[in-house]
């Protein structure tokens, strides 16, 4: 590039962000959301909501690149390869999802705690860092995305190792973030009050950025290095994440439906036991296969047997509740999804989960599309609704509280959206046990995992179609997500009935 | 207020939720212990790094319903011994490199990574290398250019260019040999080696 | 010690699995019911569900190659799967014991 195209680009670029600034002024205008509606913690919280749509764009946009490469293999090749796209779609995933609970409880704290957040002005630098950091991630993992067998590599590109490959950069930078939000939430409780929720919180908060830290050491021993990175993946999505909703669930019931704080805290405490009871062993079923002590067969096993239920009791609590109490919701969307969740954590994380965990049928089914097919359906059923319902009752919140059930407007929009993400991602979580199952007898049972086998597993013309199913169903998600976020943009524009005020104690 | 019994009450299940945490988090830190002291490298499960001067191979044992790995006489990687430090630094190379160049995101690595591209974990006793006396050769040469040298086996699929260097591809597979003599616990199932087939 | 699962017996076994927790979470949804609306069907029901489960419970006992302390696996999903329900359902009714005596003040909001 040359310096007479470098003085073109100044102005033009000038003119852009112009037009860009009108842009944005048009959107505003046409969202017409008044911030006025939220607390600070609330506009803070928004925030955070609206950077985990983007990145959950960016998870379906590279989800579906990936999917289309196992049709089309020349596709991208040698300019956004698979690794690179399926970097992206699970990373993005991991922080979406971290994106809009942390919102969540910026959301809620303030509420609980009874006062304002405490150290709200770094709680709002901390926002950006985070932000800018992610964005560098991102932009190194697709303009970058490898870099030499160097110990830099790992600091400042890429740590390959999947879901937390953010370079160690960015670990550190992450952490100093985690620990303005942690100091936000006890500094906030410390001044209002604390609860039994905060209390939960915070010792989750605890574990959850421990657990952090576990991930971010190098070692050469292979059995070693996964031994440490189950600890952060599994102890985060299937202990604490999962304590995590509990509280984020614990504070909705409570305001939307009514239900009393003894009650829903008696019942906070129960799940923690329950998940955290079954959760923390079920790490062993990570174990089964990576060079650890054959007892981990018999803990993972076990475990694994039990980690179902918490979501039994679950089922009989909402029935209990349900028959006993007849609940009226002011937020249609959000209790829709709310049901999505409790349908989607039972089917993902129990059923999937319970069907190729047991070592017997884990030798066949490790490391093949069954795990995609179960990452599919739970993450999806027990984080991704219940961040989505959240976003609802955010945007009744912003929009003024008004009505958002019986007889509201353009209803037709949040519904196809409701059916076309639930029924695009079951579409793919089918294909992909389809072809999870496909690959389980061709490659590993008959050909016993060898190359060959694999590739004979991948060329099977029953694996191929499903294949195509999983992209068809991924366009389908793809279209549900757009019409959410038309429908979240805006639900009770116009509006003008207000929700009547829930009395609580 | 009165009516709730103990075993329904708030406080009951705070103590339950806390015994049952921590309990469960010292049961699992025990076992961490005693986990990372039997897979340390030199252990029985987990081979000293320098296995990579030895021939490995993976049988099935019919008394243990699994196979096992198998670890033989002298047969130098790449026509040299190393000595246990040497072996360590080149294992570590091509283990770092491995996640410098995210081969976890297309590949399996002892099973966990993506499922567009095969396992890695026997990769080095794969038939797919044709013979012992090839294997390391074409290794060599399939990595630092695998778009010329794929091995799609019908598939398409071929490895992108990762620029990867002569002594990075060297490290990469003294990686692989070393991971292949790791004790899974027979996964994967049923995997007949090249030396099986010679 | 495990016996992996035979060639023939892979969906029996994905199949008796996904059965166990089906089963076992429509008996837990239909035990609640029963309770809500002590319905004599709705108890017969509850009761098949139970039986599903200890069917599928065994199916999978013998295609995963269950021996020795294995068992306990499939002891454990018997009985536990059979109380569990029972035993938080109790929970529900004494947690919720006192919910209609004290209202106290509105929301803060």
């Amino acid at each position: 590039m040359n310096t007479s195209d470098l003085n073109g680009i100044i102005p033009k670029s000038n003119r852009l962000l112009d037009k860009a600034r009108t842009y944005l002024d048009d959107f505003k205008a046409w969202v017409n959301l008044d911030s006025s509606n939220l607390s600070t913690g609330q506009q803070l919280a928004v925030k955070y909501f609206t950077v985990a749509v983007i990145l959950f764009f960016a998870q379906l946009l590279f989800g579906m690149l990936a999917a289309i490469q196992f049709i089309y293999p020349g596709f991208l090749y040698e300019i956004l390869d698979f690794n690179v796209n399926r970097m992206v779609h699970i990373n993005a995933m991991i922080v979406w999802m971290l994106y809009g609970f942390i919102g969540s409880i910026y959301w809620l704290i303030e509420d609980e705690s009874g006062t304002g957040i405490v150290g709200l002005k770094w709680a709002n630098i901390a926002f950006w860092v985070l932000t800018g950091a992610v964005t560098l991630v991102v932009l190194v993992y697709l303009f970058i995305q490898i870099g030499p067998g160097k110990d830099s590599s790992l600091w400042f590109i890429n740590e390959g190792r999947e879901y937390i490959e953010a370079p160690r950069w960015a670990d550190l930078g992450i952490t100093a973030v985690m620990l303005v939000f942690f100091y936000n939430v006890v500094a906030t409780f410390s001044k209002g009050q604390w609860s039994g929720i905060g209390g939960v919180l915070v010792l989750d908060l605890i574990a959850l950025v421990g657990l952090y830290l576990a991930g971010m050491f190098y070692m050469t021993n292979i059995t070693h290095e996964q031994y440490w990175w189950w600890w952060v993946i599994h102890l985060w999505v299937e202990a604490t994440w999962e304590v995590l909703v509990g509280v984020i669930m614990a504070w909705s019931l409570m305001k939307l439906l009514g239900v009393r704080r003894k009650i829903v805290q008696t019942w906070l405490y129960i799940e923690v036991a329950l998940m955290f009871g079954s959760g923390i062993l079920g790490l062993g079923h990570h174990y089964f296969w990576i060079g650890m002590p054959e007892y981990w067969l018999s803990v993972g096993g076990f475990f694994s047997a039990l980690e179902p239920i918490p979501l039994v009791a679950m089922v009989v609590h909402a029935v209990y509740d349900a028959g006993v109490h007849a609940f009226k919701t002011v937020n249609h969307p959000a209790l829709a999804w709310v049901v999505a969740h409790a349908f989607g954590n039972f089917f993902g994380a129990g059923v999937w989960g319970f069907m190729h965990t047991l070592p017997q049928i884990n030798m066949y089914t490790h490391g093949t599309q069954w795990s995609a097919s179960h990452g599919h359906l739970s993450f999806f059923g027990a984080y991704a609704t219940i961040n989505i319902a959240f976003f609802y009752l955010a945007i009744q919140q912003w929009r003024g509280g008004v009505w958002m059930a019986a007889g509201a407007h353009h209803a037709w929009r949040w519904k196809w959206a409701l059916g076309l993400l639930n029924a695009g991602v079951v579409g793919m979580t089918i294909a992909l046990l389809i072809a999870g199952y496909e690959q389980s007898f061709i490659e590993r049972a008959v050909e016993g995992s060898t190359w060959g086998g694999y590739f004979a597993a991948q060329n099977e013309p029953s694996f191929q179609r499903a294949m195509g199913w999983r992209l068809l169903f991924g366009g389908i998600t793809l279209a549900g997500f757009i019409l959410l976020v038309w429908d979240l943009l805006t639900i009770g524009k116009g509006e003008t009935r207000k929700i009547p005020t829930i009395n609580q104690s | 207020m009165n009516e709730t019994p103990l075993w329904a009450s708030e406080s009951f299940w705070k103590k339950i939720a806390i015994w049952v945490t921590a309990g469960s988090f010292v049961i699992l830190v025990i076992l961490t212990m005693d986990s990372l002291s039997k897979t340390g490298a030199g252990s029985k499960r987990v081979p000293a790094y320098a296995v990579i001067n030895k021939k490995i191979d993976y049988q099935f044992k019919t008394a243990l319903h699994k196979s096992m790995p198998v670890i033989g006489d002298n047969e130098f990687l790449f026509g040299k011994e190393y000595s246990e430090e040497e072996a360590r630094q080149l294992v570590d190379l091509g283990k770092k490199t491995t996640q410098t160049k995210n081969c976890m995101n297309c590949h399996t690595i002892l099973g966990n990574g993506a499922y567009y591209a095969p396992d890695l974990t026997k990769a080095w006793l794969d038939q797919g290398w044709i013979s012992g006396e090839m294997r390391e050769n074409m290794m060599v040469k399939f990595l630092m250019d695998p778009a010329n040298n794929a091995r799609t086996f019908g598939s398409n699929r071929k490895m992108p260019n990762l620029a990867i260097t002569e002594q990075e591809a060297k490290g990469i597979i003294a990686f692989l040999k070393w991971m292949s003599s790791i004790d899974t616990n027979g996964f994967p199932y049923n995997f007949k080696t090249i030396e099986a087939q010679e | 010690m495990i016996e992996p699962v035979a060639l023939q017996d892979f969906f029996i076994t994905f199949f008796s699995a996904a059965l166990i927790i089906l089963a076992g979470a429509s008996y837990a949804l239909l035990f609640a019911w029963s309770k809500v609306n002590s319905h004599f069907r709705i108890k017969i029901a509850a009761l098949v569900s139970y039986a599903v489960l200890i069917l599928s419970v065994a199916e999978l006992t013998r295609a995963a190659h269950f021996q020795g302390y294995w068992l306990i696996i499939s002891m454990a999903m018997a009985v536990g799967y059979f109380f569990a329900p029972i035993g938080i359902w109790h929970l529900c009714v004494k947690t919720h014991a006192d919910q209609d005596l004290i209202k106290t003040k509105g929301g803060r909001r």
